[in-house]
């Protein structure tokens, strides 16, 4: 690939990042959005924080693992504990990662 | 909590904007912990693949886009025209206009110049810390820009290490950072899922996601099972 063509699509990708995550939020935060909108976009979060549990942790790196040897979904269960008892990201994070150490020398 | 959305941004209680801003770099933390390996794992493809060092960091710190740089990479590496390359990173990234549309709730005191900050530093993980911040009533524009800053270092740091140290680093996920983003995510879904609606919708959202997972490529299954399990839950919640 020559310089100039990747130069132009780093350029161009940073614009079109920008648009597609700026022009919604600076158009919809000047409206008055509808009740059913406005209560449909508050179960968006919950939902989209399960989707990516179940992604990160049944298929990491887009490869589907058996779940009896899958090291991500062991590790999950503590994690989610951690979280439950302490309410604090960071020390789940770094649990988190502890744990997943054990299982993935556990389950080789 | 109602699971309505507060109409704008409120004031924390203790708002030097010093501290608010250093809260959110805090409640970032996580985020700079799982984005350096990535980085890393980034700009090491990219200098293989004809990028050179200067690139892959320009890349990462004015695109922040994660899996559509990976996705730009392996196009351009198949000779891809750029018109390909720049449309299939912009679908692969279509999901930030939902996550948009939702922060757009909470972001109607936020002046424009604000907006725009936060709109170049919103990535899976900003939304899911900035949201669930919101939701306590503590966020401000400043505390998500702290979330975005941090974020944002993380991951170009990581791309510079990977861009120019690939050989002294090996392999970075042998520290078990692959369970970073995971771990943060799991964490989240506890916190949002607080009343008998959230995880009921929440158990709707996995089914759906490993559902959409089998169908679907890439990363459309988030899109996917969060609209239709938002959908089930105001269509049921009334």
């Amino acid at each position: 690939m020559t310089e100039k063509y990747v130069w132009i699509v780093v350029i161009g990708m940073a614009l079109a990042n920008f648009a597609l995550r700026f022009i919604p939020i600076a158009l919809l935060s000047q409206l008055k959005l509808p009740r059913p909108i406005e209560r449909w976009l508050s179960f968006i979060p919950v939902s989209v924080m399960s989707a990516l549990v179940v992604g990160e942790v049944l298929r990491p790196d887009g490869v589907w693992l058996p779940p009896l040897s899958n090291p991500y979904l062991f590790a999950a269960i503590p994690t989610a504990l951690v979280y439950y008892k302490w309410r604090s990201f960071l020390g789940t994070t770094v649990a988190g990662i502890l744990f997943f150490l054990v299982f993935r020398a556990l389950l080789g | 909590m109602s699971g309505m959305p507060s109409p704008v941004v409120k004031q924390s209680p203790c708002p030097t904007a010093r501290s608010s801003f250093f809260r959110g770099v805090k409640l970032g933390l996580p985020i700079f912990l799982g984005y350096v390996p990535v980085g890393a794992a980034f700009g090491v493809l990219a200098t293989t693949q004809g990028f050179t060092a200067l690139q892959a960091v320009v890349n990462s710190a004015t695109a922040l886009a994660g899996a559509g740089q990976f996705i730009g990479l392996s196009l351009m590496h198949a000779g891809a025209s750029i018109v390909t390359v720049l449309l299939a990173t912009t679908i692969v990234n279509l999901r930030y206009v939902l996550f948009g549309a939702t922060l757009s709730t909470h972001l109607q005191a936020t002046p424009l110049a604000g907006q725009a900050a936060l709109a170049f530093s919103l990535t899976d993980e900003t939304f899911a810390v900035n949201i669930d911040d919101q939701r306590r009533g503590n966020a401000t524009g400043l505390s998500m820009a702290g979330v975005g800053a941090i974020s944002w270092v993380g991951w170009v740091s990581g791309t510079l290490l990977g861009a120019t140290a690939s050989s002294l680093i090996g392999d970075p996920y042998r520290f078990g950072v692959a369970f970073a983003m995971p771990a943060m995510f799991t964490a989240l879904l506890v916190a949002q899922a607080d009343d008998r609606r959230h995880i009921t919708i929440a158990v709707v959202a996995a089914v759906l996601a490993v559902v959409f997972a089998l169908l679907l490529p890439g990363k459309w299954y988030i899109v996917a099972a969060s609209v239709s399990a938002a959908g089930i839950g105001a269509a049921v919640y009334k």
